[in-house]
């Protein structure tokens, strides 16, 4: 008798609050909606021009970079030197096991494995073989993004957030390094199905 | 000082359909179709971002650097599901991102040990001011999961997601930002909480 009572009084504890927490909910959907106390939109468009004007940049260079690429791949024969890449993941594996907030040091740390393999990829780029039309939009497609990723990191405003520009932008360089190396890996291998060796 | 140009016309919430043409226009850069797509969303993602994050500062930044975004990833806009909710989207984002960064690490333990509350909802008779009043008072933590959960809809699982927690984390702050919304709108409870 005592079980069946405490059942109903738990029954009417939990209609009452279920009815408590649909009227909560009424009450937030009614409040009136808010107006901002100045007309953010010139800000915002002057914000959007500034990167466009940014980002027109480095599409202007980059077919620049492209031409010195290809003109000098046609020397390539006279000037192939073995290229070692930068060793794999060390900034990336130390980074990415810390905190939200990494410390300076590690920002530094990141700054130059990314010159590195910039360095690396640039390189690659002069004296490497030359890309086919896939490979190069696929290029392509890379330098734009680590272009974008530039643009962010001179927004940035919190280490956590350049920490992690950072280690976007190594990978990015990571898989363009990956993309002028791939004329020779399919000149060894031939995988018989003709599957790019990297997934974009 | 910018005079602001939203009138009393201007549309306040999400439930609103953006012409395709217009997202066309927009994902093909032109800045004057992203202005037409902000006027009409403005408010609302303001208000957004001013229940969630409680500050006006930092609702300003919400909503220019979600907005940023939406300029700028508008070409992974796919159009399965309606554009207002896309937006929404990376409105909440921006708002728990920056809530994240700044002030969210400190969050309160629900002490659950407290006795419930038997007196009648206050907030059925409170008026707007005041329950806004309270709602800004609320702590971060439990002001997003109060909002996300009673307004935006989402679940207990769908919270936990996007503050990286559990769910009980999300019903926990759930019941604590009821119980002190509570307490604010009972006049002679004030003077036992901490603001």
């Amino acid at each position: 008798m005592n079980d069946r009572l405490d059942h109903d009084f738990m029954n009417d504890e939990s209609r009452r609050h279920d009815r408590d927490d649909v009227a909560l909910g009424a009450a937030l959907r009614a409040l009136p909606a808010s107006t901002p106390a100045r007309d953010a939109w010139p800000e915002l468009a002057s914000r959007i021009r500034r990167r466009n004007v940014a980002r027109k940049a480095v599409w202007f260079t980059l077919p620049a970079a492209f031409a010195a690429g290809v003109a000098l791949t046609l020397a390539w024969p006279h000037l192939h030197r073995p290229v070692v890449p930068p060793a794999f993941t060390p900034v990336a594996t130390q980074v990415s096991s810390h905190a939200a907030t990494p410390p300076v040091n590690n920002i530094d740390a990141l700054q130059a494995s990314s010159q590195q393999w910039q360095a690396w990829v640039q390189k690659l780029d002069r004296n490497g073989a030359p890309l086919d039309g896939r490979q190069l939009t696929q290029a392509v497609a890379l330098q734009d993004r680590i272009g974008l990723v530039d643009l962010q990191l001179s927004a940035a405003r919190n280490s956590s957030t350049t920490a992690d520009l950072w280690q976007q932008r190594i990978t990015l360089l990571q898989q363009l390094g990956l993309l002028h190396l791939q004329p020779y890996l399919v000149a060894t291998q031939r995988p018989a199905n003709g599957d790019h060796l990297i997934s974009m | 000082m910018l005079v602001h140009p939203c009138s009393v016309d201007t549309p306040t919430t999400f439930q609103q359909t953006v012409d395709p043409d217009l997202i066309a226009r927009l994902q093909r850069g032109e800045l004057a179709a992203f202005e037409l797509i902000y006027r009409r969303f403005e408010r609302a993602a303001w208000t957004l971002a001013l229940r969630l994050t409680g500050r006006a500062d930092v609702a300003q930044e919400v909503l220019q650097d979600a907005m940023l975004k939406a300029f700028e990833r508008a070409r992974q806009y796919r159009g399965d599901a309606p554009f207002a909710a896309w937006l929404r989207k990376l409105v909440v984002n921006e708002a728990l991102m920056q809530l994240r960064h700044d002030r969210l690490h400190v969050i309160e333990v629900f002490d659950d040990t407290l006795a419930i509350d038997e007196s009648p909802a206050p907030w059925m008779h409170a008026d707007a001011a005041t329950l806004e009043r309270a709602l800004h008072r609320l702590p971060d933590a439990a002001r997003a999961v109060l909002w996300l959960y009673h307004v935006e809809g989402y679940t207990h699982v769908e919270i936990a997601e996007q503050f990286g927690r559990s769910v009980s984390f999300s019903k926990s702050q759930l019941a604590r930002a009821t119980r002190r919304t509570r307490e604010l709108l009972q006049p002679q409870l004030q003077v036992e909480v901490t603001p």
